[in-house]
């Protein structure tokens, strides 16, 4: 498992000395307990074992990768994780869907509201359009990827 | 000068005000740019952690269609394109553009010469933004940042500290419920602050702190438009603000 972590990323994560500097500048530790940086990379290198913790509750504000001592990066596990899940068929939050898929409509991630157009138009802003053979650039990327 | 700007799809689909106070500062500063028509959602790699190959594919795309330097509006994207940027560069050997947050384009903007700016006296609580300053990418101080809170002594407006300065917003976190209880634990000492406004470089923030805070929340770029002379109306600063600015 290890290896298929570091394959997506995850850097040297057996240098954890499981200190905790993760957990504690974790911001969403703060508002939730169950998120545990310090447990979610200790069941790994400990234990050998996927966490059980979703990967997806965090927020990436990148506090344990500036705090930790041992250089480990805490946050680039996390996101390799969440590559993994995907891998193996688990669910992923709905609105990482709704984006890839406006993306695949628009090329951006928020469709453009009428007001917005209009406001636009008021205040002498460019029209907001990606021409066609752009756009389908992008989906032929996505679609690639597996979108 | 001559530069690309890359606003990001959160200020051109949902905040016009914040780039026409962006076409307003550079024309008033005299750089010349243009925002590729073609440039499609960076794909900020929060969103892609599923695919890093579909990210950076994305952004050789968005790359090809540059110009010049990028300058962005938004710091999530800043990071998103640089990190995407540098991994072309040493993938390939390719020479790639420079990509500059709108903070410290500003703070280099206004050490070259006096823009006729006046005090404007209004207090501001910075959200600082996380890709802007972790992983440390050299731009500012991670654990002390500087940049915005320089621009705005430089502008005329006083910049107001306040608990929790370099606490994320919660702005990309896809859990609604814990999403929620972050931002308005980041609202709730922004209000304790004493600030009239909220000021960040980050459309993410800014579109978060927006869903639940008291104060106005505003970007740079719009305060940078206002002490410029832009009018207040046309880059959205809000009249309760008005009221409150010296030398309007």
């Amino acid at each position: 498992m290890i290896s298929r972590l570091r394959e997506k990323g995850a850097g040297d994560l057996l240098k954890c000395i499981q200190c905790g500097s993760c957990t504690s500048s974790c911001i969403v530790n703060t508002v939730y307990e169950s998120f545990n940086p310090r447990r979610i990379i200790g069941s790994i290198v400990r234990f050998n074992k996927l966490p059980e913790q979703d990967p997806w509750l965090c927020s990436s504000c990148s506090k344990c990768v500036e705090r930790c001592p041992q250089r480990v990066n805490p946050m680039s596990i996390i996101m390799a994780l969440r590559m993994i899940n995907y891998e193996d068929g688990n669910a992923f939050p709905s609105r990482v869907v709704e984006f890839v898929e406006q993306i695949k409509k628009s090329g951006l991630i928020f469709p453009l509201s009428k007001e917005s157009n209009e406001k636009r138009r008021l205040l002498g802003l460019s029209e907001l359009k990606i021409d066609e053979e752009g756009l389908n650039e992008v989906r032929k990327i996505l679609s690639e990827a597996g979108f | 000068m001559s530069m690309s700007i890359y606003l990001g799809c959160i200020v051109r689909t949902l905040y016009p005000e914040v780039e026409k106070a962006v076409n307003e500062v550079l024309n008033r500063i005299g750089v010349s740019f243009e925002e590729p028509k073609g440039a499609s959602c960076c794909a900020p790699l929060g969103l892609f952690s599923l695919s890093k190959d579909a990210w950076l594919r994305i952004n050789e795309r968005n790359m090809r269609l540059f110009q010049s330097n990028v300058l962005t509006a938004c710091d999530n994207c800043f990071a998103s394109l640089s990190d995407a940027f540098r991994i072309i560069s040493e993938k390939n050997g390719v020479k790639v553009p420079e990509v500059k947050p709108f903070g410290k384009f500003m703070l280099e903007v206004l050490g070259e010469k006096e823009h006729g700016l006046s005090f404007k006296g209004l207090r501001c609580a910075v959200q600082h933004s996380c890709h802007l300053l972790r992983p440390n990418r050299d731009i500012d101080n991670a654990e002390d940042p500087r940049i915005v809170k320089s621009v705005l002594g430089r502008l005329g407006y006083f910049s107001i500290p306040y608990e929790g300065e370099l606490d994320c917003c919660g702005g990309l976190l896809f859990e609604e419920t814990i999403s929620k209880m972050i931002v308005r634990r980041k609202t709730d000492e922004l209000e304790k602050s004493g600030a009239d406004c909220v000021v960040t470089t980050c459309s993410h923030c800014m579109h978060q702190l927006r869903r639940v805070s008291r104060l106005p929340v505003l970007h740079l770029a719009q305060l940078s438009a206002l002490s410029m002379g832009a009018n207040p109306r046309e880059i959205g600063i809000p009249d309760t603000l008005l009221r409150r600015i010296v030398n309007l």
